[in-house]
């Protein structure tokens, strides 16, 4: 687990204290958790059924997210080594510590991570590695292996919450529907909230109704969708009424990702029961031309625009918002180690996650670093010294008031990294 | 089966707990209202069990009357006998309707001397003429089997540097040898700068080969997940060389090539030199292409694309030994496919995906193409990009899934919903060319009563009358009932495409 190669003790030291130095940040928002919600004018009424905490943003990064990048081991000369051409050199890194190092990109990040809202926790993954992008993505949201589970993990969280609204568990940005949240428990998969609307439908032309009627008696696969559009198109009226501006000036970016985020921090803000989100955002997968930490270059440009969404998401929801949400980064894997010869890395394993909320414990890099010594490396890649499934599970314990979590994450232990703090 | 969406015990079980909070203002009294008892219709109670319809429905994007009358001549051989003769059928409309997107299917130099470098224009064209087709080609069979394999050697569009390359993939490769071998599709791939240029083996050394395509012809084009890493090492090395020259067409460069002997999948080589790597390599497509995994894996797909979700099992290991026996060859998989037991019993088991809905849609109404221009193709294909499903734009490498669950959607059922409306009143997109008076093109003789005229239409529409529940629920729309009599005027005129868009709004039309 440990090698003495790096000197990983110290490490763990060195980020240890780093944690220690935000409690007192992570304290004082806790303290304004009071205030949430209040001065929004658009209020749904589903706020009270039940469920009283955190809403967690699940976002996938598609395709394998390389984490050596983002959050780069620059106290491991090992990774110099690998990688050559497309190491982050120490001196563009913007924040960390003497062992991992900020990717450039992620700069409209850094307020939040100054502030304590957001840390990373590295070398961490699947406990059965697999380089297949479909076998992987499918177990990762699945999140349960060796058992004969089928549904997917948030959908089983949800489930516990006890939220049941037409919008406790929501997927944006596509019309496909999240395999997170496969099951039974109410989800909704929205391309957009102003898009989600059935045409002609009035008073004098009640197609709503009509389709409401008419799906009561469809075969139940087809019935599940149709009726939950129809609730949901009820629940969101009052939002399409009126225009939406992000509050305290926040600039989403015109991407894919910032429009589903404005949407989540809108559901968020409107009170309308949301439990549980989940959002992609996709071509992470960089056999070639990952390039080194300069604007042009794919993984500059793919970072930044995902970092500039999230600062927009947080920025919209301020303080009060954001101490009621926890997101989440994950990945199917991470990537190789080594460079290739297009300047791009293939298919690894061990990978980093960012964890963003009011309720973080941030600023750090919790890791229980392996090294890159090749003694250290599985089949060249990465190790993951942490269950991704243990970190979240520490979150929903921390931040969405969950003791076991047998059911959602079977036979996973939740780490005590004490990156969030209880709610 | 495995549903993403939830069950109607687990709605109406929260609308029930929203309701107990007493809170003010929540519409969902009228989901409340549905009767506990009632019953699912059956899947297969919506659809007509004619053989000839089922066939129509799976093997093409949608029966029409004429096709329905074509295929009840000939009857189901004949029909695929016919179908299985593509260049025989006449095309006119299409043909004529593709001129004006004339670089759907150009070569690559003809794309690289009309466009300037990355440009979209040709990904546009391509999905543009593939919807075209898909909807007023006679050569139905051929053009759902094409997008079977367009989907399996799956290359998204648009994606990073193929904007030269992708439309002549689409000609050279899928549409060249759909009805043909599939080992021959499978190498014709392999050689093609926009398959090397996807999944990077343009780029892969023997000093430090990329694994991308080798893991991905593994695992989707061919066997499935029973290779090795150690098999992906070896067939990384193998395919090194296979590459894409300055003029950007495919070459082969023995430079690249790493030598030595593999051993992969069963499949040993000695590889001994650089310049005999292509073949070295094509043998091993070959050898993948005949692999008895391979084999059970396009049975399985092509069930699951023309059967039913869950394969059968009996007929994925009779498909399995037809492909082996026919060297690869396709059309033998697909007269066995249809001409089986297991087909025939499968009525009502597949659910269109949304590009299905959309297509089948135009067909069912008579829409046909715009008299000039692509315009109402852009609205088209541009509705589909907002379902997630317009043709090639699926980003990664597996294709698109092919199942109901992964398409059981709110939002994506308010779409299809949506674009009933908007084609069948002509709000959108108005270009497509319509019959003059709709609801006599769909019934000729007006029936004397509304719950006639909701049967007449869906027998038109759907192929079967609907159950009277659903009959009652279109007929909600205009505050009828069934008894009530139909007279001519504006208040029918006003009507009509409100009850059309419902009759396909219903489970039945879902169904195909």
């Amino acid at each position: 687990m440990t090698t003495t190669a790096c000197g990983c003790d110290e490490i763990k030291t060195l980020t240890r204290r780093g944690v220690l130095g935000r409690g007192l940040a992570a304290g004082a928002v806790g303290a304004l958790a009071g205030l949430a919600g209040e001065g929004l004018s658009t209020r749904l009424a589903f706020a009270s059924e039940g469920y009283t905490g955190d809403t967690l943003v699940v976002l996938s990064l598609r395709g394998g997210f390389d984490g050596l990048s983002a959050i780069a081991p620059i106290g491991d000369p090992d990774y110099y080594r690998a990688r050559p051409t497309i190491a982050l050199p120490k001196s563009q890194v913007i924040g960390g510590d003497a062992m991992f190092g900020l990717h450039p990109a992620l700069a409209p990040l850094l307020p939040m991570w100054k502030n304590g809202n957001l840390a990373a926790v590295h070398a961490v993954g699947q406990p059965n590695p697999t380089r297949s992008h479909f076998a992987a993505m499918g177990e990762m949201e699945r999140a349960a292996a060796g058992t004969s589970v089928r549904t997917g993990w948030l959908d089983r969280m949800l489930g516990l919450t006890g939220a049941t609204g037409p919008l406790a568990g929501v997927s944006l940005g596509a019309a496909m529907p999240s395999r997170l949240l496969a099951g039974p428990a109410t989800d909704v998969s929205m391309a957009t909230v102003d898009g989600f609307t059935m045409a002609g439908d009035s008073a004098k032309r009640p197609m709503a109704a009509a389709l409401r009627k008419m799906y009561a008696t469809a075969p139940e696969l087809l019935a599940g969708p149709a009726l939950a559009a129809d609730s949901a198109l009820t629940a969101t009226a009052s939002l399409r009424a009126s225009a939406y501006t992000p509050a305290n000036g926040a600039a989403y970016p015109k991407t894919a990702l910032g429009a589903a985020l404005r949407d989540v921090a809108r559901l968020i803000k409107a009170d309308a029961g949301l439990a549980a989100a989940a959002v992609d955002c996709g071509d992470w997968d960089m056999h070639e031309g990952l390039g080194t930490a300069v604007q042009g270059q794919r993984m500059y440009d793919n970072l930044y625009e995902t970092a500039t969404a999230l600062a927009a998401f947080a920025a919209d929801l301020g303080p009060s918002g954001m101490a009621g949400v926890t997101l989440v980064t994950v990945s199917e894997f991470g990537r190789r180690v080594a460079e290739n010869a297009s300047r791009g890395v293939d298919h690894g394993h061990g990978n980093a996650m960012l964890v963003m909320g009011g309720g973080v414990r941030g600023g750090a890099v919790y890791a229980d670093w392996p090294g890159l010594s090749a003694g250290a490396l599985v089949d060249g890649d990465l190790a993951a010294t942490t269950d991704y499934r243990a970190v979240i599970g520490e979150i929903l314990q921390k931040r969405c008031g969950f003791g076991s979590l047998a059911e959602v994450f079977p036979g996973v232990v939740p780490a005590s990294l004490g990156l969030a703090a209880a709610r | 089966m495995q549903t993403t969406q939830p069950t109607r015990r687990t709605l109406l079980g929260g609308a029930v707990a929203v309701a107990a909070t007493a809170t003010a203002g929540l519409a969902l009294d009228a989901a409340l209202a549905v009767p506990a008892a009632a019953a699912p219709v059956a899947a297969s109670d919506l659809v007509s069990a004619d053989p000839i319809a089922h066939l129509l429905r799976r093997a093409t994007y949608g029966p029409t009357p004429a096709a329905l009358a074509e295929a009840a001549k000939l009857g189901v051989a004949g029909w695929l006998d016919r179908q299985l003769n593509p260049s025989a059928i006449a095309d006119a409309q299409v043909d004529a309707l593709l001129t004006r997107l004339p670089l759907a299917n150009a070569g690559i130099a003809a794309v690289r001397a009309k466009l300037p470098k990355n440009s979209y224009d040709g990904f546009g064209q391509l999905g543009r003429a593939t919807i075209a087709r898909a909807i007023w080609s006679n050569r139905q069979l051929f053009e759902t089997t094409a997008a079977f394999w367009a989907n399996h050697l799956h290359i998204a569009a648009p994606s990073s540097g193929i904007w030269d390359s992708r439309p002549d993939y689409d000609a050279t490769v899928i549409r060249k040898f759909a009805f043909g071998r599939f080992a021959d599709m499978l190498k014709a791939s392999a050689r093609h700068p926009a398959m090397l240029t996807y999944l990077d083996n343009r780029h892969s050394t023997k000093a430090l080969p990329n694994e991308n395509y080798a893991r991905e012809l593994m695992e989707l084009h061919t066997v499935g997940m029973i290779y090795s890493e150690a098999d992906v090492k070896a067939a990384a090395r193998l395919l090194t060389g296979l590459t894409v020259g300055s003029t950007g067409l495919y070459s082969y460069s023995a430079a690249k090539h790493a030598t030595g002997a593999v051993s992969i999948l069963g499949f040993t080589h000695a590889n001994a030199t650089a310049e005999g790597g292509e073949a070295a390599a094509l043998a091993f497509l070959d050898h993948l292409a005949t692999h008895p995994a391979t084999a059970e894996r396009i049975a399985t797909k092509l069930c699951v694309r023309f059967v039913a979700d869950e394969a059968p099992a009996t007929l994925v290991a009779r498909l399995a030994q037809v492909y082996l026996d026919n060297g690869t060859a396709i059309a033998p998989v697909l007269r066995a496919l249809f001409t089986s037991p297991e087909f025939a019993a499968s009525a009502g088991r597949k659910v269109r995906t949304p590009y299905e809905d959309l297509v089948a849609t135009v067909r069912a109404l008579g829409l046909g193409p715009e008299t000039s221009g692509v315009a109402a193709l852009d609205a088209l294909y541009n509705s589909l990009v907002n379902a997630g499903n317009a043709p090639f734009r699926w980003a990664p490498p597996n294709g698109y899934p092919d199942v109901a669950a992964a398409w059981a959607s709110p939002s994506a059922f308010l779409m299809r919903c949506n674009s009933h409306l908007n084609l069948a009143t002509g709000w959108y997109p108005k270009q497509l060319t319509r019959p003059a008076d709709m609801l006599k093109a769909l019934v000729p003789v007006l029936p004397a009563t509304y719950g006639a005229l909701v049967d007449a239409l869906a027998l038109r529409l759907v192929g079967a009358k609907l159950p009277a529940e659903h009959v009652a629920a279109v007929l909600s729309v205009a505050g009828k009932l069934p008894t009530s009599p139909v007279t001519a005027g504006t208040a029918l005129t006003g009507n009509v495409p409100y009850l059309i868009a419902l009759v396909l709004d219903s489970p039945s039309f879902q169904l195909r």
